[in-house]
């Protein structure tokens, strides 16, 4: 195979991916419970940053009024999002059509995981956006005519908890779409998914501390374990790095680099589990119902 | 749909993937960190510290008070402190970290950039032309009780270059010490400064005692005429009396025009029968003499002109003699004009102005005196005025007219046991340090106790003030409002100024308990009983206070709330202006809002970086039972005695 040819194996690879990607865009679209899920998160994180004090005072008490919300909610809406995505493909019999097509792995689960991602980190970044637009709106009132302590607040840390946030997102949906490519059932994928945010957003946490507390653990495994949690490795960051300094000590949030090594570790094997076990490596050509093996 | 093409999914993930990226330059900037920041014009600043006097004076007469400037992690202004000691003083205090963060830049005056020269009241004044510079704190020498002063106190003079400070040290006096040493020494912990405020008023008290018995040594004198007998009139008999002896006026009206008393005389009347009656304009009974008593008789016919302040203020002379001119030479039925150690005691007056003026006469006494002001405010005046000397007025009454007791500059006064009904202002303390207001009750007024102009250490203890519109309002500094008594007025506390102290209050039955919109909030408040208040706290500006001071806090009524381990304190904190909490036992649901996930977690974080957050109050040690059960209990039995008559 010379360059052109890869090149135009590349090309078509990306134009399959673009058109899966639409499918999935116009799915998302056509369910009404992921466009009333989408909703309600949106109204909630706006509702959080208008309930809360940190609003009304700056960017860094706003990431911490929504940390916790975000860090619950993500998950679910992940999870909600990715873990029918290929399931129903596969159920419905869409999967092997599109197979007939010759459409790559990663054409399918990159398709797939890019329009789902495109709606849930769109909404996301813009829920969060829009929760930071509140703060000036918000603050409008408070004097101007002393000198600022530019030091006190910054919205370039709000910025970085919505890019922290929107990586989160996309990690958690990538552990979506491996539930979903590795489940032969709607019940299997369901429980699986419950399960998965449920030991993201308490389990994990809870175990270590548990661990910790028995002594099973030593005290300096426990960066490297919270880097092992997604929901454990996304706090962190947006403590250590969008936070910062709280009520004057340093907040010894943990290690970023290994928070962000989990985070990735996690991306990449929730996404190679999903491309691996999406259909059988080994192309059977006369058995078109080849799941009743799989399980 | 027409949209959804894959086309079209190529541009929205290209917008997003290019948002995300923009985004990801907040990593590569660096917020603002201390190291950056730089010292801004003083007059931008949130300023704390130095009183009115202090910085009208340095302005007028060019003498420079040492200053500080502070940037917190968690306080979006910078906080400028006239002072270097009350700027370490506010460092080293633990609730200083809690409540705006760490201090990230620190920067005190320099006085290497010019040579100071003291004055012979020891203020400082600048080498012509130079302008004083900034150094960082912790880079900084300085001299400590040296000759350097502000009027308020002693100055803490910062220098850049050692040498410089051990120059100035030769020269005036004190220690060079570096920033640690010199925050090891301040004045911080609450409890040095409850210490301080009781033997304040131990020797207050003691002074004020002393000299209300040595005055009334004056009524003692030989009676030398009897106004009718020896002379025919009052004003015949004062100037015929030999010094050192009592003119006694028996019962009966006595018609005057200004009666001036200008030697040591004791006028003595049969009380409320003998009166003194001017002829309605100017002030009846003028002291011009040391040691002069007015006893025992009633004065009248009091001209009605309150203020002879000129139509506009006049630019040409200070300040000082603007607001004499303005508040100390209106009429009134007795003046007491340079009269050290006199005494208006046992007189009734009935004034359309004021009542008693007291100029420069130190340790003069009004001892049960009754002041019977003009209908409004608007109409009459102050029931005395205290201008520039330390004087007693205990046992009085003031009904109506505008203030009760107005005082400018009188420091170190002694108001005690007064009554004050009706009017603007019951007490009217401005650009007055150093007193001790206590026990005295004011009742209709406008504001029962008004401390203004940023005065310092001021002692406002076991008063009471009731159905007025405002209860007490503290403009000033390091002062202490302690035990007082605070029911059924529209605003119960205003919680202003600095360093101020506010414990042991009870606040009953007001509209609002205690307002508080100081947008640098430093003052401690704990150990207040707040209960049965339409709204406890209303704060609308400055950042999230806590009111809690080392683990007490106050009682804000009985709330729905649990105490497991049964130490008097609820388990978690409260904050009265929340919206969840000031709805807990009051609105039904409220405490199931409480309880909802989202509450709670709201709640972890409301007092994490309170100095950013929205204004408000929070106590981290909310009390189960009240401070002051006994008090409370006495008030409700008078609420119930009131009802039933």
């Amino acid at each position: 195979m010379n360059v052109r040819e890869a090149l135009s194996v590349v090309r078509s690879v990306v134009n399959d991916l673009f058109v899966v990607a639409t499918r999935e865009l116009r799915t998302v679209i056509r369910t009404p419970a992921l466009v009333a899920l989408a909703g309600v998160y949106l109204v909630s994180i706006l509702a959080v940053a208008w309930a809360g004090t940190g609003g009304s005072g700056g960017f860094i008490p706003l990431t911490l009024d929504l940390l916790t919300f975000t860090e619950v909610l993500i998950p679910l809406l992940a999870l909600a999002f990715g873990y029918r995505s290929i399931l129903d493909d596969r159920l419905t019999g869409e999967l092997d059509m599109l197979r007939t097509f010759d459409v790559s792995r990663i054409a399918y689960i990159g398709g797939v995981y890019l329009g789902r991602a495109i709606v849930l980190v769109g909404l996301v970044v813009v829920s969060l956006f829009a929760a930071g637009l509140l703060v000036p709106v918000l603050t409008a009132d408070q004097p101007t005519f002393f000198a600022q302590n530019q030091a006190a607040d910054s919205g370039i840390r709000f910025v970085r908890f919505v890019v922290f946030a929107a990586g989160f997102a996309l990690v958690t949906l990538a552990v979506a779409l491996a539930v979903s490519a590795v489940t032969r059932t709607l019940r299997t994928a369901f429980a699986l998914a419950t399960t998965l945010a449920a030991a993201f957003v308490v389990g994990i946490d809870t175990t270590l501390i548990a661990g910790l507390a028995s002594g099973v653990l030593p005290s300096e495994s426990v960066p490297l374990l919270l880097a092992a949690s997604p929901n454990s490795a996304f706090r962190g960051l947006v403590l250590a790095e969008a936070v910062g300094a709280i009520g004057g000590a340093a907040v010894n949030a943990g290690s970023t680099p290994l928070n962000v090594v989990g985070l990735l570790g996690w991306w990449v094997l929730a996404l190679a589990v999903a491309m691996w076990r999406v259909w059988p490596t080994v192309v059977l050509e006369t058995t078109v119902s080849a799941d009743a093996h799989e399980t | 749909m027409a949209l959804l093409t894959p086309t079209g999914t190529r541009w929205l993930s290209g917008i997003l993937t290019v948002v995300l990226l923009v985004s990801m330059f907040s990593f590569v900037l660096t917020p603002v960190g201390g190291k950056e920041l730089r010292p801004v014009p003083f007059e931008d600043t949130v300023d704390a510290g130095g009183t009115s006097v202090d910085i009208q004076r340095s302005l007028q007469e060019g003498f420079i008070i040492p200053q500080a400037e502070v940037f917190y992690s968690n306080y979006r202004y910078v906080v400028g402190y006239y002072g270097v000691r009350m700027a370490a003083a506010e460092l080293a205090d633990p609730g200083t970290e809690r409540q705006f963060g760490t201090p990230l830049a620190v920067y005190v005056s320099d006085f290497s950039t010019v040579t100071p020269t003291l004055t012979d009241e020891g203020f400082i004044i600048p080498e012509s032309g130079r302008a004083v510079g900034w150094v960082a704190a912790d880079r900084a020498m300085y001299v400590i009780d040296s000759e350097a002063h502000i009027p308020s106190g002693p100055a803490v003079m910062p220098f850049s270059d050692r040498t410089d400070a051990e120059q100035f040290a030769e020269t005036y006096g004190g220690d060079v010490v570096g920033w640690k040493t010199l925050q090891s020494r301040v004045d911080t912990p609450l409890e040095h400064r409850l210490a301080r405020f009781d033997e304040m008023t131990a020797s207050y008290q003691t002074w004020a005692n002393q000299t209300v018995a040595s005055s009334r040594g004056l009524l003692e004198r030989p009676r030398s005429f009897t106004v009718g007998e020896d002379a025919p009139n009052v004003s015949a008999a004062i100037a015929a009396a030999p010094p050192n002896t009592t003119v006694y006026v028996p019962p009966g009206q006595y018609e005057t025009t200004e009666l001036v008393v200008t030697k040591p005389l004791t006028i003595v009347g049969a009380g409320n029968e003998t009166v003194i009656r001017g002829d309605g304009t100017g002030s009846v009974v003028h002291v011009r003499a040391d040691n002069v008593a007015i006893h025992n008789l009633r004065v009248a016919g009091v001209g009605d002109i309150g203020s002879r302040s000129p139509e506009r203020a006049n630019q040409s002379v200070n300040w000082d003699t603007n607001i004499q001119l303005a508040y100390g030479y209106g009429d009134a039925a007795v003046v007491l004009d340079g009269s050290n150690n006199s005494v208006v005691s046992n007189v009734h007056i009935k004034t359309a102005s004021s009542g008693i003026i007291v100029r420069e006469s130190n340790r003069s006494v009004i001892d049960n005196v009754t002041v019977d002001g003009a209908p409004t405010p608007n109409e009459g005046f102050m029931g005395a005025i205290l201008i520039d000397g330390r004087s007693i007025v205990q046992d009085s009454t003031f009904r109506d007219g505008r203030d009760g007791i107005y005082t400018h500059r009188a420091d170190g006064s002694v108001i005690r046991y007064n009554r004050m009904e009706g009017g603007r202002y019951g007490v009217h303390e401005m650009y007055t340090s150093r007193t001790l207001v206590t026990r005295n009750d004011a009742r209709d007024t406008q504001t029962g106790i008004i401390v203004m102009g940023r005065p310092t250490e001021n002692i406002v203890i076991h008063n009471a003030v009731r159905d007025s519109v405002i209860g007490i309002v503290s403009a000033g500094g390091n002062s202490l409002y302690a035990n007082n008594t605070i029911v059924h007025n529209r605003d119960g506390l205003r919680v202003t100024g600095d360093q101020n102290i506010f414990m042991d209050n009870v606040i009953v039955s007001n509209d609002v308990g205690i307002k508080t919109n100081e947008i640098l909030p430093a003052n401690w408040v704990l150990r207040n009983d707040v209960v049965g208040n339409a709204k406890s706290v209303d704060s609308q500006l400055g950042p999230l206070r806590t009111w809690t001071y080392r683990g007490i806090g106050n009682y804000w009524g009985p709330l729905p709330l649990p105490d497991r381990d049964d130490d008097g304190v609820y388990d978690r904190a409260y904050e009265p202006t929340g919206t969840v909490d000031s709805r807990l036992g009051t609105t039904s649901g409220g405490t199931t809002l409480a309880q909802s996930p989202a509450a709670a977690t709201l709640r972890r974080v409301r007092d994490v970086v309170s100095g950013l957050r929205q204004s408000g109050v929070i106590d981290t040690a909310p009390r189960t039972v009240p401070f002051h059960p006994q008090r409370l209990a006495d008030l409700n039995m008078n609420a119930t005695a009131g009802t039933t008559t």
